[in-house]
């Protein structure tokens, strides 16, 4: 066999082609690298880390070095103590490896550190320092040099190698997981080309408005949320809430706001900075934030647009509702009475009943119906219906 | 259904059973009202897809009083916020189950799943709803384990009709309208929605029937098995700084011949001492020890821990067999009647040379040393539903928790 023709069949093999596809893994890693935050990528073994990493390098357009840490030993990374002529007086040089000084001249670069769960714990403490301190023997890498890590979940990770809290808390955490579908294309020939976020110059002050109005929004409301340790063993080495931590989800917010990306991303880059609980409870703040004001319905009723998700729509009724009972005034009451009538005409009645009800409450003896009311019929006859059944299951149940 | 004139959806009627539904079970009133309804007529009955809509037949709902349709409603709610679909898929390439018939058994399993305790209490159950009881199974399950409890047969026929939706048991059905198709949830808007109705379950539990409290608690943390757990505690345990693999500057590396100037150091291995403390006790099963013992053997092999380096304490009132692990199902545990755990603790740390690491598999119904002992501890935790009193001249006496200084796996 000729080797000619086996690079032949290896060219052919390598000509594959791309093709553009949302990838929201890609785009949250970029968004958390691009904040100069260190990630942590937690993946099987063999699921593509490398070759995203490789594609972040060039959409950055920062020269990749990847070390695996596994075949490395502590002093690479914590610096070679180097004997010179007089101890004593010199003192002893901690010595830093080839790329690490590579990195240091060239000022910029992507560094990847892989296999992080498999090293001794010695080369984790070592790497740790390097992560955070960004500290290499006596070297200390430019600002320009961005960090990512990447490690085996603990239940594949076979000396069980885990974050404690303290480490995990400076992490934005990020599952990597394989898409099958890519996965089967992409060996038929066509991979994926991500495109990814660019940041908006013309956005920058409003982003950065718009995640301290967010994050400081819920924590002045939820205090519990502030700093709060994880509990049981499962939740172990995973993100969790503290000032630094929230600190690191602003900054995310306000990076995915100048780029605009989806709340999906987002999603996923605060869930893994602050944990899942605390994270979802910041996007379904930062929802309501964009539900339409109370107090806009009230002065323009009819032209309110009410959003199409039932469960927000009943939310912002409920809200015009509490606002007229907070300053209760005939014209905000007949208001109300306008937007819930707008309500019905463009969506599904049983949301109605529950603020249609609570308003009628709110009545003065002195306010006159309004003529808008007869539109509400609907939901009256539609929650005597209700109240039947319920009478009728109250009965069975009793028979 | 030929021959059926075609009707015209009574959206009154639906949405009064709704209605109904939310007032029956006001914490699943969010998801009720994020889903977006979608006239069909091509779905037998009432469908859900995993965007969440929901997909209505005109003529079911016609045929239908308003107390099971609030019924229907909230069976088909439920097949969402527990993720059926996701688990379908899941389940399926995990053990390899594809195909319609697979599927049909995945949506029976995920009715079963919900159909035990989620009707009564002012929501009726429809007519048609298949129960565990039905199938001769065992109520209070999971969709994945009745998975294994059931075949398709003639028991089953008549559920061969049965349709939630690929909300239910993830297979496209094609009356869907697809991720691009109109008012569908993001994946983020649904686990916000999940998340809402999680967070108002948990605010008030006492109101809340037992499956949809498992529900809330493990909404965004499904439970890890605890082998894994287990096995990542004791793992981590026995490869902490001391044990295991590690660098040392005490004898030069074999490197550094061709490095002058540099000094170099080398990696030592010093395989983990782990000790064992089993709690022999009446309280706690041959199984449940047998079980958790082999795993432990188990993780201590891989950490590279050898058998002689393992010793074994069985513990009730004292402290009684101290003997080195050589095969692990060929342990005699000598016990019996009441639990003093330090005095197996006492024993342990007497050993030689003296354990890096202490696992303690108990029920937990025992004193626990006052302070820490001098090396990591893991702690094996059977749980008990009920703590029936050891000490039998103090009716209230409540065992401790495990103190704070160990790692608590709660095993089976």
């Amino acid at each position: 066999m000729s080797l000619d023709i086996a690079a032949d069949l290896l060219a052919l093999l390598h000509d594959t082609a791309t093709e553009p596809r949302a990838d929201p893994q890609l785009e949250a890693l970029t968004l958390a690298v691009a904040a100069d935050l260190p990630v942590l990528l937690w993946g099987e073994p063999g699921i593509g880390k490398t070759a995203a990493l490789t594609q972040l390098a060039e959409a950055l357009e920062l020269p990749l070095t990847t070390v695996i840490a596994s075949v490395h030993e502590p002093s690479d990374f914590s610096g070679l103590p180097v004997v010179g002529d007089d101890p004593a007086t010199q003192g002893v040089p901690m010595a830093p490896p080839d790329w690490a000084v590579h990195l240091a001249r060239e000022g910029r670069g992507l560094l990847f550190l892989d296999e992080l769960s498999t090293a001794p714990p010695a080369v984790q403490a070592a790497l740790l320092r390097l992560v955070l301190e960004r500290r290499v023997g006596a070297l200390r890498l430019p600002p320009g040099v961005r960090i990512v890590a990447a490690a085996n979940p603990r239940s594949s990770a076979a000396d069980g190698w885990e974050l404690s809290p303290p480490l995990a808390n400076r992490f934005v955490h990020l599952q990597w997981a394989h898409d099958h579908e890519v996965v089967v294309r992409g060996l038929g020939g066509t991979w994926p080309r991500a495109s990814l976020p660019r940041l908006d110059p013309e956005r920058l002050a409003e982003a950065v408005a718009f995640a301290r109005r967010a994050v400081c929004g819920l924590l002045a409301v939820r205090p519990a949320l502030v700093h709060r340790l994880p509990q049981n063993e499962a939740r172990r080495g995973g993100a969790w809430p503290s000032p630094r931590s929230w600190d690191m989800a602003l900054r995310l917010v306000a990076f995915a706001t100048a780029a605009g990306t989806s709340r999906e991303v987002l999603s996923m880059l605060v869930r893994g900075t602050v944990g899942d609980g605390p994270g979802l409870e910041l996007l379904a703040a930062m929802d309501r934030m964009d539900l339409p004001d109370p107090e806009t319905l009230l002065a323009d009723p009819a032209g309110a647009e009410l959003p199409e998700r039932g469960d927000l729509r009943q939310a912002v009724l409920d809200g015009v509702v509490e606002a007229v009972r907070k300053r209760p005034e005939k014209p905000r009451w007949d208001a109300a009475w306008t937007v819930l009538g707008r309500a019905l005409e463009s969506g599904p009645p049983d949301l109605v009943v529950v603020p249609a009800s609570t308003l009628a409450a709110l009545r003065r003896p002195d306010w006159d119906v309004p003529a808008s009311i007869d539109r509400l019929a609907g939901a009256v006859s539609l929650s005597r219906q209700a109240d039947l059944a319920a009478a009728r299951v109250a009965a069975g149940r009793r028979g | 259904m030929t021959g059926t004139p075609a009707r015209t959806l009574d959206a009154e009627k639906l949405f009064a059973a709704r209605l109904q539904a939310a007032r029956a079970r006001p914490y699943l009133a969010t998801a009720l009202f994020a889903l977006h309804v979608v006239e069909s007529r091509r779905v037998p009955t009432m469908a859900v897809d995993r965007h969440w809509r929901c997909y209505v037949s005109p003529a079911f709902v016609a045929g239908i009083p308003v107390e099971e349709l609030a019924g229907v409603w909230v069976h088909e709610v439920s097949h969402l916020l527990r993720d059926h679909h996701g688990r379908s898929d899941r389940v399926a390439a995990e053990r390899g189950l594809a195909g319609p018939g697979e599927r049909l058994r995945m949506n029976i399993a995920a009715d079963l799943e919900i159909n035990d305790d989620v009707y009564g209490d002012g929501l009726v159950r429809p007519g048609g709803a298949v129960e565990p009881g039905d199938l001769g199974l065992p109520e209070g399950e999971l969709m994945e384990d009745y998975l294994r409890l059931f075949r398709l047969g003639p028991h089953t026929q008549d559920l061969a009709w049965l349709d939630c939706g690929s909300g239910a048991d993830g297979l496209d059905r094609d009356w869907d309208l697809g991720p691009d198709g109109a008012y569908g949830l993001s994946e983020q808007e649904r686990d916000a929605v999940r998340f809402r109705v999680a967070q108002g379950i948990t605010a008030r539990p006492g109101s809340v029937p037992k499956g949809w409290r498992r529900w809330a608690e493990e909404a965004f943390h499904p439970p890890q098995p605890w082998r894994e757990l287990l096995g990542a505690a004791v793992r981590s345990a026995a490869s902490g700084p001391g044990a295991g693999e590690d660098y040392t500057y005490g004898r030069p590396a074999r490197r550094s011949a061709g490095l002058p100037g540099v000094v170099l150091p080398s990696l030592r291995r010093r395989p983990p001492r782990v000790a064992v403390v089993v709690d022999t006790s009446g309280s706690v099963s041959d199984a449940e020890l047998g079980s958790a013992l082999l795993e432990v053997a188990a993780i201590v092999r891989a950490v590279g821990g050898r058998r002689d380096l393992v010793s074994v304490v069985s513990c009730d009132a004292a402290a009684r067999v101290v003997q080195p692990l050589c095969r692990a199902e060929g342990i005699a545990l000598v016990g019996g009647g009441g639990t003093d755990l330090r005095q197996g603790f006492a024993r342990a740390l007497r050993t030689e040379p003296r354990p890096d690491v202490v696992v303690v598999l108990t029920d937990g119904q025992t004193p626990w040393p006052e302070a820490r002992p001098a090396c990591r501890t893991v702690v094996g935790l059977f749980p008990r539903e009920r703590r029936p009193s050891r000490n039998e001249d103090d009716p209230g006496y409540v065992p401790d928790r495990p103190p704070d200084w160990a790692r608590v796996v709660t095993i089976g």
